[in-house]
């Protein structure tokens, strides 16, 4: 036997076991579950137990059932909602990972600055509790653990803040999910009990503010929505004179920013503003249309070009059309939900976090965005930051640039990998995820309303025994996934390395 | 290196070998059995005298050693690890499930061994535990499990406080009007203005929404389990009574007034810590709370009462039961610890610890059952729960054609969203109405050999229909819902002898109950 021809069996032996368990373990369930997906195997059919236990292929048949069915849309679209936090999340971490690059115990001067803010806490809280207002047993803790982590720092620096903001991460998630429970408590919880001084306080003003005032409120968060619609296709319409979105690939992205307005239309607590919503979409697509044609100097584009571009701006300013649309009917809403004398509102209360329908699922995502902000998005990135060429700021100063300027001209396209990388990674988990915390705080209710994919996959598989059906459902998430991913590689990895 | 590995190879094969040797109970030299229960230390002794019972009966070996050795498995009760387990032929022989639910399901699987020959030799036939539970465990006729224990619902009640606030003692039947108007007087006298919200008081932790439609008359299904029933004007008032007590009355907390609460959990749940410092003053619950109940130091006479009833007074009867597994090496063996359930030996330990009800109804005339002499302020409770058991417990109805998780998913989803002032009671109820017959009818359809049962049972479904419509009284045997089937029965419109021929019904029903929405 030759040397070569030892080494390889000697390799090998040493990789057995590790490809056998993968081989077991991964591949075979994989391919196995790809196959039942297209199968009516259902463990009340079959098992080994069943005499007539030959499972049958039924084709696409679990696959038609998800789509026609009306659970899978509701599950999927509440995963989607959830992931509606990550942009934000994203952005909470670079914004973390940035005041955790700066030193916290430098000098001086930003020690004073720390006392100060510490001193300045105490004062305010002192003075609040004398006159009445903030005096809870809440208030004063969450001052106090405020001035602590301040105090801190001071001592601490650096390496006491990246300790703390990393906790989130290391903490067991179940552990996590029921501190956060008790947390959200409706009465006793901490949140509700530092929310409802606020609110009552807010709740007086409202009281005696003209109730004008918010109903205008309402009507101006819908024109800022239009008025995002305007910057979101007017980006798009420069994209399109300019040549880098082809007239074939513009037609999603606008259809995306169409779809808040159109929401608005017919979401019963905007519906009533429809004729603002239309007339103001329809004027400003056919503005943009008019200013396009009147361009002469336009360059010609492929009609697929750009698309992916053209995607991402339309995506962020859909999620911020929403928010907008979300807020506007809560500022219209504000008078009659304080008003404790008529009997329509009883004052401005804090929400049933995890019991309510409507706050379920945010309350989900502020607990996910919390844990977003000291995640390992937040390590790389610091990396990331680290690694940014010191000369590039040294000429940006030369040049007098602003720290936002220095920020948007620098430091962001530095990070671009990054972020591309952490988007694409946090897209995946926000698929896939949901499960735990569902299963832990909310076992998916009240109603359904934070049921994400992966715990209704659980539920069919484990709960039902239709296996068949449940693999379709895993194969549907994983198709989304994948879909998703490429779209990212495709245009994402073109977007960072332009 | 490869010397190295090869070295690692041998130490950790003799150290397997080790183990095993030296691991004393892996090894025993009569066949062992493994039950699946829950975490509770009274297993052990169960265990022990389940040894010392099959000696006494003569189910020895010829060196007289007990014929089997029991062990116990407490990490594999979850019931998606007991499905798995057992489709992939690796369960323990004897598994003790939630009831009729559960068993219907493994019984769907074929995962479980029918024991209606076994029950009928060794004792552990039907008739050996309460008649109201025969539904329950057993299927078209076939037996397929036998109680543990059995859980029939009531309201315990804290005499205690009622008398601290001067208030007169809850009857022991009362009408839903009646709870409600007492809720409304207690929650006046026991909560004064300012009271905390983790100090309040409540009138009961929780009352079972099906309890109280079935007691206006309505069961989640038809009479031949063909199609849900829900969406009938007696659940829509059922629904909206517990909305109005919990979010309008408030005589039951909210789930935000229950989180309010800091309450040790343990066994039971916080219900009954609550109970304990009284902020409930009823609970709902079976006989086994009393085993938290007698770690409580201050907790004085207690008395057990009926759930509210719209008309027809009933309960819910349950058990934690055990199956006997079909991949079960020594079926025969697990066959035996079921007879050893219906046993007085067993039944006696399940006296001595009041965990729940004893399973064989003939052992709960004893003096140590009714009267427990370290336990003198529970002598008036024990009695009381096999006279409801016996009088108007009434066991869950499942569908054949479709899953019990599906229903109650279902049911608990649009309740949720009625609650959540999502939709109306009306909307939920049609909601849920039609989604169970949904999902009814894409079981058929995935499981075709389900047509021909479900066809017969719509064609008798028609003539029960038509019967009633025409004031005609039906047989009994027609009636395949257990609730209608009693509920029927105390409005007189079943005939309860045994007919040759179902076309036979004939006898006039009272005008006031035919039919319609007194059906």
């Amino acid at each position: 036997m030759t040397r070569d021809r030892r080494n390889f069996i000697s390799g090998i032996a040493f990789l057995t076991p590790n490809i056998l368990g993968v081989l077991t373990f991964v591949v075979f369930p994989v391919v196995f579950s790809f196959y039942m997906a297209f199968t009516n195997w259902d463990l009340t059919l079959h098992n080994q137990f069943k005499e007539d236990a030959s499972i049958q292929f039924i084709g696409l048949d679990n696959f038609i059932e998800l789509v026609t069915g009306d659970r899978f849309p509701r599950f999927l679209g509440n995963t989607l909602f959830f992931m509606m936090g990550i942009p934000f999340s994203v952005a909470a971490s670079l914004i973390a990972a940035m005041l955790l690059s700066s030193d916290t115990r430098a000098g001086g001067g930003r020690n004073y600055l720390y006392l100060l803010s510490v001193i300045g806490l105490v004062a305010g809280v002192s003075l609040l509790s004398v006159l009445g207002m903030g005096s809870t047993a809440m208030t004063i803790l969450l001052v106090g653990a405020a001035a602590g982590i301040l105090l801190a720092g001071v001592t601490g620096g650096l390496t006491f803040y990246r300790t703390l903001f990393y906790t989130p991460h290391f903490v067991a998630g179940v552990a996590t999910f029921i501190l956060w429970k008790q947390l959200y408590a409706a009465k006793t919880g901490p949140v509700n009990l530092s929310l409802e001084p606020a609110l009552s306080g807010l709740g007086g003003v409202v009281n005696t503010t003209p109730p004008a005032i918010y109903s205008t409120l309402f009507w101006v968060g819908l024109v800022l929505m239009l008025g995002l619609f305007y910057w979101g296709s007017a980006k798009l319409r420069r994209m399109l004179v300019d040549g880098d979105l082809g007239k074939g690939a513009a037609v999603v992205p606008f259809g995306l920013l169409l779809i808040p307005v159109v929401v608005g239309c017919i979401w019963g607590m905007t519906s009533h503003a429809w004729w603002l919503l239309s007339i103001g979409a329809v004027a400003i697509l056919a503005y943009h249309a008019w200013v396009y044609s009147q361009r002469t100097d336009r360059f010609p584009a492929k009609a697929s070009e750009g698309f992916g571009s053209g995607f991402v701006i339309a995506l962020m300013v859909l999620v911020g059309q929403f928010v907008l649309l979300g807020l506007a009917p809560v500022f219209g809403a504000l008078p009659a939900m304080a008003d404790t004398t008529t009997g329509t509102g009883d004052g401005l209360t804090p929400p049933s976090w995890l019991t309510d329908v409507s706050w379920a699922k945010p309350a989900l995502m502020i607990m996910g965005f919390w844990a977003a902000i000291g995640s390992n998005n937040m390590l790389l990135y610091l990396a990331a930051l680290t690694n940014v060429p010191g000369e590039l700021y040294e000429a940006s100063n030369i040049d007098g640039a602003s720290p936002l300027q220095r920020f948007w001209n620098v430091t962001w396209p530095q990070l671009a990998p990054t972020t591309f990388f952490i988007l694409v990674m946090s897209t995946i988990a926000g698929l896939q995820g949901g499960f735990e915390m569902a299963r832990v705080m909310t076992q998916g209710g009240p109603a359904g309303a934070t049921t994400t994919l992966s715990y209704f996959i659980y539920e069919e598989g484990f709960e039902t025994g239709r296996l068949g059906y449940a693999s379709a459902v895993a194969w549907t998430l994983f198709l989304l996934i994948f879909s998703v991913t490429l779209f990212n590689w495709k245009f994402g990895n073109k977007y960072v390395n332009d | 290196m490869k010397i190295l590995f090869g070295v690692i190879l041998a130490i950790l094969v003799v150290a397997s070998i080790g183990t095993y040797l030296s691991y004393p109970d892996t090894r025993s030299e009569v066949p062992v059995i493994y039950w699946v229960t829950d975490r509770n230390p009274a297993r052990v002794e169960q265990v022990k005298r389940f040894h010392a019972w099959l000696e006494k009966n003569g189910h020895v070996d010829e060196q007289g050693r007990p014929l089997a050795e029991l062990r116990l498995d407490m990490a594999n009760r979850d019931q998606a690890k007991q499905i798995i387990q057992t489709v992939s032929g690796v369960a323990s022989d004897v598994l003790d499930v939630g009831g009729g639910q559960a068993m219907r399901l493994f019984q769907r699987m074929e995962v479980i061994r029918d024991v209606t020959d076994a029950g009928l030799e060794l004792g552990f036939d039907p008739s050996q535990t309460y008649r109201a539970l025969e539904p329950d465990i057993t299927l078209d006729g076939r037996q397929y499990m036998f109680p543990c224990n059995v859980s029939v619902r009531v309201l315990w009640v804290n005499e205690d406080l009622f008398k601290e606030l001067g208030l007169e003692p809850v009857p022991d039947r009362w009408t839903v009007e009646e709870f409600e108007r007492r809720g409304k007087e207690f929650m006046e006298r026991a909560n004064p203005p300012g009271t905390r919200p983790g100090d309040r008081r409540f009138f009961a932790n929780f009352i079972d929404p099906e309890i109280i439609h079935r007691g206006m008359g309505v069961s989640v299904f038809n009479e031949t389990l063909t199609a849900s029933d829900l969406n009938d004007p007696r659940y829509i008032s059922g629904l909206k009574l517990n909305y109005k007590w919990i979010y309008e009355d408030n005589i039951l907390p909210t789930p935000d007034d229950t989180s309010a609460f800091v309450a040790e959990q343990g066994y039971g749940g916080p219900a009954l810590s609550l109970f304990g410092s009284g902020n409930y003053a009823l609970v709902s619950g079976g006989r086994y709370f009393l085993i938290r109940f007698r770690e409580f130091d201050n907790l004085g006479q207690l008395r057990v009462v009926e759930l509210p009833h719209g008309g027809f007074p009933n309960t819910i009867i349950a058990t934690r039961a055990a199956v006997v597994y079909a991949g079960s090496d020594y079926p025969e063996l697990a066959k035996l610890f079921l007879a050893y359930l219906a046993s007085e030996d067993y039944n006696e330990l399940i006296i001595e610890d009041a965990d729940a009800l004893p399973p064989n109804p003939a052992f709960t005339s004893s003096e140590a059952f009714l009267r427990p002499p370290d336990h003198p302020n529970e002598w008036g409770v024990h009695g009381r729960f096999v006279e409801m058991a016996e009088e108007i417990a009434i066991p869950r109805a499942y569908s054949p054609f479709v899953l019990s998780s599906v229903v109650n998913n279902r049911v608990n989803e649009y309740r949720d969203l009625y609650f959540a002032d999502q939709i109306t009671a009306e909307e939920a109820a049609r909601r849920t109405a039609e989604e169970i017959n949904t999902a009814i009818q894409d079981e058929i359809e995935r499981k075709p050999e389900l047509k021909p049962l479900y066809d017969e049972r719509v064609a008798l479904q028609a003539k029960i229909d038509a019967a009633f419509a025409e004031g005609r009284k039906v047989p009994e045997a027609w009636v395949l819902n257990p609730f209608y089937r009693q509920y029927y029965a105390s409005k007189g419109m079943l005939i309860l002898e045994e007919l040759g021929d179902p076309a036979a019904a004939s006898d006039a029903v009272p005008q006031d109950t035919a039919g319609g929405n007194t059906r």
